[in-house]
């Protein structure tokens, strides 16, 4: 789910960081001193996570967790995943480099807006509550990098439609997987050591 | 699986490696920046070129920079077969059904250029520093402590992780798990990941007390001074005037 370099055009991957440094110039105060270990340790699963396969029948997907950093950081998610893509492309060449902005705002924003979803389950109280909305907040995560990975390709040029279309093919079956792992996290979080996952 | 040592050959001697990290990573940024703005896929060779003269001048050997180009490698081959049979174009080649267009190729063919000259020049510009020191480097550059501090943090704790993910994967592997496509899979590798993350945190939390009890404020200190010299100018210069015409050449048609 990475943009590699020399794709896109200049304006929009400078929008890109742009944007990324809006956003994490409004919520680097966010972060906690105490908090930092956390943040730290959701970066290094987030950067992880693209290393942990997932079978699907013949073949096999890789999870993205930009869901999960969300519903444990709230809103330090932004940068603890701008972070991740930082090391990502610096020490995996996954990804690009001047594509770490456009990357971040397609996994960021998504995982902003999953701590959000996954906050809902206050308002309701049944058994398989933190399952229900761990996995629509991971699946989320993933669907909505996806639609904006697909409007990035598709302002660069028309040229990119097809190839948008084949990436949100290809990340559909990532989604359900996503969403479904994410749900199991969560509702094992919430188990073992709930104070993670904040207030409830 | 290879870690991301990314730093493993800083030890070498190199003109790279005597070259000041914070004009290093500025000076080789300008020059990833204008081979990504390149048109021209001739003008991209040239910029191909540039990159691996200086990965050939860093003395990393290319067969650990070959490694990581994997990922970048499999996205160009992916990247490749899409846009050449979805571009519209000049025919350039019909197999069947499917029909290979010029501008696809030509198209494709300048991504995959500028996509490998830019992560080619990141060993040169980090490979040839250890890691510290180009996170000092950037905080010399007024990068914030915040954001330098948590690259600090998650590069030592991805080693961490990594090897506790290993061992918590064979453990299971080794108790007959077996991953298969059902919901069971999915719901062993979630509690196994939770745990992963359980115990990531309070050994992290036990690293981070250990630290601040031994005078740790938030500010990443080091015994290392960087000093600049008038040679690290000399060799700043040689780079952006060598980005300054491939943009030049790139105008110029």
């Amino acid at each position: 789910m990475h943009i590699s370099d020399g794709v896109l055009s200049a304006p929009v991957w400078m929008a890109g960081y742009a944007a990324a440094a809006g956003i994490i110039a409004a919520s680097i105060k966010k972060i906690k001193v105490d908090n930092m270990p956390k943040v730290a340790v959701m970066t290094s699963a987030f950067f992880v996570a693209s290393l942990i396969r997932v079978p699907l029948g013949p073949t096999s997907v890789h999870l993205v967790l930009n869901g999960l950093v969300g519903i444990i950081l709230g809103p330090a998610a932004f940068i603890s995943i701008f972070v991740g893509l930082v090391l990502q492309a610096f020490l995996f060449q996954h990804g690009g480099i001047t594509t770490i902005g456009i990357n971040a705002i397609m996994m960021g924003t998504p995982a902003l807006l999953a701590y959000k979803i996954f906050n809902l389950r206050n308002k309701f109280n049944f058994k398989r509550c933190e399952f229900i909305f761990g996995a629509l907040a991971g699946g989320s995560g993933v669907f909505f990098g996806t639609g904006i990975l697909a409007l990035a390709l598709v302002t660069t040029g028309s040229e990119f439609v097809g190839v948008a279309k084949y990436a949100v093919l290809a990340h559909l079956p990532m989604m359900i997987i996503e969403g479904i792992m994410t749900g199991f996290i969560a509702s094992y979080l919430m188990k073992v050591k709930p104070e993670i996952l904040g207030r409830r | 699986m290879h870690l991301p040592e990314i730093d493993k050959f800083a030890h070498l001697k190199s003109p790279l490696h005597s070259w000041d990290p914070r004009v290093k990573i500025i000076s080789i940024s300008i020059l990833i920046l204008s081979i990504v703005l390149l048109k021209d896929p001739r003008v991209a060779f040239l910029g191909l070129a540039l990159a691996i003269i200086l990965v050939f001048l860093s003395k990393i050997p290319f067969s650990f920079v070959f490694v990581h180009l994997r990922w970048v490698l499999f996205f160009v081959l992916a990247l490749f077969v899409i846009l050449s049979l979805t571009v519209p174009g000049n025919l350039l080649m019909r197999l069947s059904f499917l029909s290979i267009s010029r501008e696809g190729v030509k198209l494709s063919l300048l991504i995959s250029l500028r996509a490998i000259s830019a992560v080619l020049l990141i060993f040169p510009m980090i490979g040839t520093t250890r890691f510290n020191l180009s996170l000092k480097a950037l905080q010399k550059i007024k990068i914030p402590d915040r954001l330098i501090e948590l690259l600090m943090f998650t590069y030592r704790y991805i080693f961490v992780f990594l090897d506790e993910e290993k061992r918590i994967f064979m453990a299971a592997n080794s108790r007959g798990w077996v991953r298969k496509t059902n919901l069971f899979t999915l719901k062993t590798m979630g509690n196994l990941v939770g745990m992963l993350l359980v115990r990531s945190f309070e050994r992290t939390e036990r690293i981070r007390d250990a630290m601040v009890s031994r005078g740790y404020s938030g500010r990443l200190k080091t015994l290392d001074n960087l000093t600049l010299c008038w040679n690290d100018f000399f060799k700043a210069a040689l780079v952006i005037a060598g980005a300054i015409m491939l943009s030049l050449s790139g105008w110029m048609g």
